[in-house]
């Protein structure tokens, strides 16, 4: 029975491990191997080149800004997603009223595209009919009314506040679950033992929010860290690079520039540091929840 | 002490009930923006903005955007790509997820963090390989892509939602079949699945939303009209009518009315495929 078993979940296996060794597995190794030549789109050939690429790289100001700005919107990311869509999923959490119309309000930015989102808040941010400078000219602070994803000083954390509506509504979802699994004869000990609703939070919300804390943190860093497409459609990069990301420098790289090899160079750059990032993340929360036990 | 502030607790949800509707309003406003658009002509947007209470509407945008020839094809475009695709990962991670739950070969903890790992893997380091296999195939600027691509880079999630599904189904029932003689397939088909459907209709409504909203890929992967999907499609008619921000507009709310009424007729299982995915995982 037991090799039957195995036979079959090899069987099982074939077809997933054959596409996905196609469409993500390959693809991955073969662009490791593109960011060591000088392929481009014209020439039919290409000459591996060593780390050349990578040394191009570290010179390239344009890659350091970019560097900068993907820090800047992880940072970002990550702090809003957990501090906003906390206290959104403790609100919902404790509404009982249209509960359902509410929540269905708050989550509906998932349903909705990055392409569209950054439609709509394009109509936020325009300088004539933008609702910020409508906003600030109706309470007559005209002087501080400005393009703002045209402002190098605002564009990056524009775009940010609009990618971030989106993930609050992701965080707020994954809290909103967790927070349904605080176990509640805890809360209602808590409770009757007078406890202060601060004191609530500290010492019973948030430990038995562990899990939910290190899912909305580990899905803002990878959700920050390929940012592209509310890029490509609110500013493409600019003003001056402003907004330009890892992601949105590799893709100019290699379908504007077609700079194959280059382009490989920040995307694999972009991996490493994806791999890095995560995996210290989930190696230390992994560390934590053991010392809990 | 304690009873009375419970009491005052139990008395303070209907003011917050009513506060947090303003929140859930206020946090909607910025996409007032796109649908009042959509109901101005371009005239009297660039003479009075979009917030401006005043003014009349008209459905013209809708119209011009639902005559026109492109909004179909890009339309028709992303349902072929996103139906197919949606099913294909589905029952490709339903597969993968019950061998790493339940048959359990060696090396299932590798094969777990291999399929899973691919959620973290930023696309772009895809792109380049990805563009040149479907150029040296003749696949390039064809649906095929999109729907392959889709199906492959679906897995990882698709996997691990199910393999978390699969992990509360009792070995019992499993076991019980196989002594009934029951083939492997056959237990996966006629017990396995048919427990599985509130998780399969979860994830199909996740994915569904994932590929319909996926940008990146078509723009790559497609160049002409005919196999654009309509994400891309939007951002091509800015390109055309620079102007045209009415027809963008309604052009937007309606590449968003599959996703937002498969959100709102299947909210649960959207929200259970979240934390299914995220939570436990």
């Amino acid at each position: 029975m037991v090799s039957r078993k195995r036979y079959w979940a090899w069987i099982f296996l074939s077809l997933p491990l054959a596409l996905y060794g196609l469409i993500v597995v390959g693809p991955t190794l073969y662009s490791f191997y593109f960011s060591l030549t000088d392929s481009n789109l014209l020439s039919k050939t290409h000459n591996f080149v060593g780390l050349a690429n990578f040394r191009a790289l570290s010179k390239d100001s344009d890659f350091w800004e970019a560097l900068r700005n993907t820090a800047i919107w992880t940072f970002v990311g990550v702090i809003v997603s957990l501090v906003l869509g906390f206290i959104l999923a403790l609100g919902l959490s404790k509404t009982r009223l249209w509960s359902r119309a509410i929540k269905s309000i708050l989550f509906l930015p998932l349903a909705l595209s990055l392409v569209v989102v950054g439609f709509i808040w394009f109509w936020i941010y325009r300088y004539d009919f933008g609702l910020i400078n409508l906003l600030l000219r109706a309470v007559g602070k005209d002087s501080l009314t400005k393009d703002w994803l045209a402002d190098p000083s605002t564009a990056l954390i524009s775009v940010i506040v609009a990618w971030a509506w989106q993930q609050i509504s992701l965080s707020m979802i994954i809290f909103l679950a967790g927070l349904t699994a605080v176990p509640a004869d805890l809360m209602e000990a808590a409770q009757m033992d007078g406890a202060k609703p601060r004191t609530q939070i500290r010492h019973v919300v948030i430990p038995s929010l562990a899990p939910a804390i290190s899912v909305v943190i580990s899905l803002a860093l990878i959700n920050a860290l390929k940012t592209f497409d509310i890029v490509f459609v609110m500013t493409q990069g600019g003003p001056f690079g402003k907004t330009r990301t890892l992601a949105v420098l590799s893709y100019r790289e290699a379908f504007r520039s077609y700079n194959f090899g280059y382009s490989s160079a920040i995307a694999v750059t972009l991996f490493i540091l994806t791999v890095i990032i995560i995996g210290s993340f989930m190696y230390l929360t992994k560390r934590a929840g053991a010392n809990d036990d | 002490m304690t009873s009375t502030k419970y009491a005052a607790y139990k008395k303070s949800k209907y003011p917050f009930g009513i506060f947090m509707l303003i929140v859930a309003i206020l946090y909607l406003i910025p996409a007032l923006g796109v649908f009042l658009t959509s109901f101005r002509t371009d005239t009297e947007i660039s003479l009075h903005g979009i917030w401006a209470v005043s003014g009349h509407l008209t459905l013209d945008n809708y119209l011009a955007v639902w005559s026109s020839s492109s909004t179909r094809i890009y339309m028709r475009n992303s349902f072929l790509v996103a139906i197919p695709a949606t099913v294909i990962s589905v029952i490709l991670g339903t597969l993968t997820g019950y061998v790493l739950a339940k048959l359990k070969p060696r090396g299932t903890s590798f094969l777990t963090l291999f399929f899973v790992s691919g959620l973290f893997i930023p696309p772009q380091i895809l792109l380049i390989p990805l563009f040149q296999l479907f150029n040296k195939v003749h696949l390039y600027d064809t649906l095929w892509p999109m729907i392959i691509v889709h199906s492959g880079y679906g897995i990882s999630l698709c996997t691990l939602v199910m393999k978390n599904f699969f992990k509360n189904v009792p070995d019992e029932l499993i076991e019980a079949a196989l002594v009934d003689g029951a083939s492997e397939p056959g237990i996966l088909a006629k017990i396995v699945i048919p427990l599985s459907r509130p998780a399969l209709g979860a994830l199909a409504t996740l994915q569904f939303t994932f590929i319909w909203n996926d940008f990146l890929y078509p723009l790559i992967l497609a160049r002409s009209e005919s196999a654009q999907t309509v994400m891309v499609g939007i951002l091509n008619m800015a390109g055309q009518y620079s102007t045209a921000y009415g027809a963008q507009a309604a052009l937007s709310i309606v590449a968003s009315l599959p996703t937002i009424v498969v959100f709102f007729l299947f909210q649960k299982q959207f929200i259970a495929g979240l934390t299914t995915g995220a939570v436990k995982g």
